[in-house]
């Protein structure tokens, strides 16, 4: 299990590495000088004050010196300041991300809580009108996009009916019952296509466990139908839909880029797109790395869940 | 071999996990604290509220934004919407009206000496004002200023506007003299914008890099809170200096606060639900408010330059004067303003200094539509056969909408133009400085020192001048305009330029726009909100109760 795990955060750096090089590769290769980027149009900088910003940020040095530089910074834990506003990376980030944990957190607790139950009802009720109902119901999910779905909402519950608020984000720790009503339609929006893809992972492996011997054993037994669903066969079709959970993190932080414009979120999501537009190098580089982490972590927790549901699996040596 | 079943370490009933969201979702629904009539009622947007006395102190004033503020330290921002934010918190060396001319009454400078030989100004400055930090401002502060821009490594967005200034002297406490290299007309109108901004140096010292969101200035609003990306909470300073006309205290607010709502569609929705106070509204949705008896509706024409034709005129096939003059003949604005801007923005009739400004004459000899015209453009430069170029435009609806219709209307005499469409940010540049693209599509914003577009657009060495044609008898023009403190001997100058400027195609404006800024009836002075540069300004706006 040791080993595993440091086989696993050994692993972790050379594909951190990439990443971050690949995406600062990218970030310069877009045509036009960085230097201009940094201010809007509309407005101007001299000469001078052009060539104050290419040495302060090293923009004239190729682009391995550049990236070794920033490397350099990062793992003194300095992540530099942003050039859009002049704000601490770190500090704007470490915020933002406890946004885009929060929605992102909401709208996977919604995505589990409906997609699981909905699954084995509609296993259990194979062939029923529950079953077609949640099929339907789960196509539509992963069909329709959830930027759509997130107009929709906004247009339906927040200014048609005025039900819930459409914009904007409030802090749990300030007013957590208002925080929990900002929540709602940015959840729902994200948490769809993760709900429905959730919903027909856990049917379908909730039939193939149905259809196990060591189930007809436990009815045979006189055990309830309560206990054989929830005891027996929920445990083991558990194990793919632990695997699609885990892979739904990354989704949700490409999510979160849509939902969190749309609903005026100052999430992780914003700031990158804001980013990227802008050109502030060290925003996207330390928003890819953040990412890069997360989805690497929720994968080694994935591995590291299923083996704990699973006796069976073992972490290779 | 049969499996062994695994015992799940905890049970649920069949019926938890939905009974639990639906729970969730019916309370947090249900403890709305408010339904939507009663919001709609505390915002005002029940009926027009009659017309009352005097101004009200107190009240909490929401506003919907659309974009962000890059800083709120007025000399680092990088864009022009940033004014949105910084005017409540800061005070302007010299102000200006409307129409641009100095109004003291408002300025932190209440006179001033101009001399000639050698060249400067003398400013006698407001006495007993103090920073929201609680540092005096005075002649001292003015000099650190000043010398905070011109620095080139503050990196300060202005340092252009400011470069005629050769050194600041403190007389006394209250007076200041600025030494210039050249006489300065333009100052006034520079110094009534960012230039011109007055922060505490003591606290730019203490907090460093950090001061650009801690921002100390004079201003009628300090900064309570901001969250970036999200909102700015600005509440009253108790010591601000400012009065009235009847001499009561500004600003009458208690509180306001700016919200960042980038789409138009949510912050138009925002103000009709009563979420927010007051928006400007995107063209399609005036006619809906115009409607709304609830809602008042201030318009500001010539807010900006809605769209224009942009062309570098160095870059083949348009560095032929006539293919420019031919294009600039062959586009109707009537239609695009019909088609695409709700019949709401105004035909342009005059150069980049639109309607509203005080330089803007309607030129009769300035290029408008005439197919035959164009047709025969096209003859004089040998060009009937067609020609085929690519034009930049940037990912705004509008503009895509109106490049398409410009290349439609094109086609009709020959000309193939293609559309590359990309963020603003990259169009501007890759246009400007890449020299990539022959024309540009574009808007402008409102910059009423009509020195800002002449230096930055038209004379040779000017960011924004894509060809950086070398034109003596431009440039002369254009530091003679700066130069000169006569303001009827300016716009003499500006017209002469304009000649230039539309009769060779360097800029084809073709509909100047128009600022609607929305808000209940309860919202009063909103025929105040809009400064001299169309950016808010919520000193003198008020609640009624």
């Amino acid at each position: 299990m040791r080993s595993f795990l440091a086989r696993r955060l050994l692993q972790a750096v050379p594909v951190l590495l990439l990443v971050t090089f690949l995406v600062f590769a990218l970030m310069l290769a877009i045509p036009g000088d960085p230097a201009r980027a940094f201010i809007g149009p509309g407005e101007a900088l001299d000469e001078e004050q052009l060539q104050l910003i290419r040495e302060r940020h090293h923009l004239d040095e190729p682009v391995i010196v550049q990236y070794l530089i920033w490397l350099g910074n990062v793992l003194q834990g300095d992540f530099g300041r942003s050039t859009q506003n002049m704000r601490p990376v770190a500090e704007e980030l470490g915020g933002r991300a406890l946004v885009t944990l929060q929605f992102g957190l909401a709208a996977w607790i919604l995505a589990v809580l409906v997609g699981v139950p909905a699954g084995i009802a509609s296993a259990v009720y194979r062939g029923k009108p529950i079953d077609y109902a949640a099929t339907v119901v789960s196509i539509g999910g992963v069909a329709i996009p959830n930027f759509w779905l997130g107009i929709m909402a906004i247009r339906l519950f927040g200014v048609g009916r005025g039900w819930l608020p459409s914009q904007g984000y409030v802090s749990l720790f300030d007013d957590p019952l208002q925080s929990l009503r900002h929540m709602v339609l940015p959840a729902f929006a994200l948490g769809v296509t993760s709900c429905a893809l959730i919903m027909r992972q856990s049917r379908s492996a909730m039939l193939e466990v149905l259809a196990q011997d060591y189930l007809r054993t436990s009815r045979a037994r006189g055990s309830r139908e309560r206990t054989v669903i929830w005891s027996h066969a929920l445990r083991n079709a558990l194990l793919p839909v632990i695997t699609i959970l885990g892979l739904q993190t990354g989704r949700i932080f490409a999510g979160a880029i849509v939902i969190e414009t749309l609903f005026g979120i100052p999430g992780t999501g914003q700031y990158i797109v804001q980013a990227i537009f802008a050109r502030d190098f060290l925003v996207v580089q330390a928003a890819v790395l953040l990412m890069a982490v997360a989805v690497l972590a929720a994968n080694l927790v994935t591995d590291l869940a299923c083996a704990w549901l699973d006796p069976r699996i073992k972490f290779g040596d | 071999m049969s499996i062994v079943p695994l015992q799940s370490p905890s049970r649920l009933s069949v019926s938890a996990p939905s009974l639990l969201l639906a729970g969730l979702l019916t309370f947090v629904v249900a403890c709305a604290p408010e339904s939507r009539a009663d919001r709609l009622e505390s915002a005002g947007l029940k009926a027009r509220p009659p017309a009352v006395g005097g101004p009200r102190y107190g009240g909490h004033l929401r506003v919907g934004h659309s974009l962000e503020p890059t800083s709120l330290d007025a000399i680092l921002g990088r864009s022009g919407a940033d004014a949105y934010f910084w005017r409540q918190i800061f005070d302007q060396l010299v102000d200006a009206d409307p129409q641009l001319n100095p109004r003291p009454e408002t300025s932190l400078a209440t006179s001033w000496e101009i001399a000639t030989d050698p060249d400067s100004i003398t400013f006698h400055l407001r006495e007993g004002v103090v920073f929201h930090d609680g540092t005096p401002f005075n002649a001292h502060a003015v000099k650190a200023n000043i010398e905070r821009i011109l620095d080139p490594a503050t990196v300060a967005t202005p340092r252009a506007s400011l470069a005629v200034i050769e050194g600041v002297e403190v007389i006394d406490e209250y007076t200041v003299r600025f030494d210039l290299a050249g006489p300065w007309g333009a100052g006034f109108g520079m110094l009534a914008d960012r230039g011109g901004v007055m922060s505490s140096p003591a606290a730019i010292e203490a907090l460093g890099a950090d001061y650009g969101w801690s921002p100390s200035g004079t201003g009628p609003f300090r900064v309570k809170e901001v969250i970036t990306g999200t909102l700015v909470h600005f509440v009253r300073n108790e010591d601000y200096w400012g009065r009235d006309e009847h001499g009561n205290q500004l600003p009458y607010l208690d509180e306001v606060t700016v919200r960042v709502i980038r789409d138009e569609t949510v912050r138009a929705a925002a103000l009709r639900t009563g979420e927010i106070d007051v928006t400007y509204l995107p063209y399609k949705d005036v006619s809906t408010f115009e409607r709304d008896e609830r809602v008042r509706i201030e318009t500001m024409p010539g807010g900006g330059i809605a769209l224009t034709l942009v062309f570098n005129v160095d870059k083949p096939p348009l560095d032929d004067v006539n293919v420019r003059l031919a294009i600039a003949h062959a586009v109707d604005p009537t239609v695009i303003n019909r088609a695409i801007f709700f019949d709401r923005a105004i035909e342009a009739d005059a150069g980049m200094w639109p309607v509203g400004s005080w330089v803007h004459e309607p030129d009769g000899e300035r290029p408008t539509y005439d197919v035959d015209k164009a047709r025969q453009y096209l003859a004089k430069a040998g060009r009937e056969s067609g020609l085929e170029f690519t034009a930049v435009t940037h990912h705004n609806p509008l503009l895509v909408s109106s490049a398409e219709v410009v290349r439609a209307m094109l086609k009709k005499i020959g000309i193939h133009m293609d559309i590359d469409v990309l963020s603003s940010g990259p169009a501007t540049e890759r246009f400007n400085h890449g020299q990539e693209y022959p024309m540009f599509i574009t808007s402008w914003s409102r910059y009423p020192e009509p020195d800002w577009m002449a230096s930055l657009a038209y004379k040779s060495d000017g960011y924004y001048n894509p060809g950086n044609v070398l034109r003596p008898d431009v440039d002369e023009l254009v530091e003679l305009g700066a130069s000169l403190y006569d303001n009827e001997a300016r716009k003499q100058v500006y017209i002469e330029l304009n000649r230039t400027v539309l009769g060779e195609a360097w800029f084809t404006p073709l509909l100047y726009g128009v600022t609607f800024a929305a808000a209940p009836g309860r919202v009063r002075n909103l025929d105040q909100l809009m400064g001299w540069d169309g950016k808010m300004n919520f000193a003198t706006i008020w609640l009624e109760e």
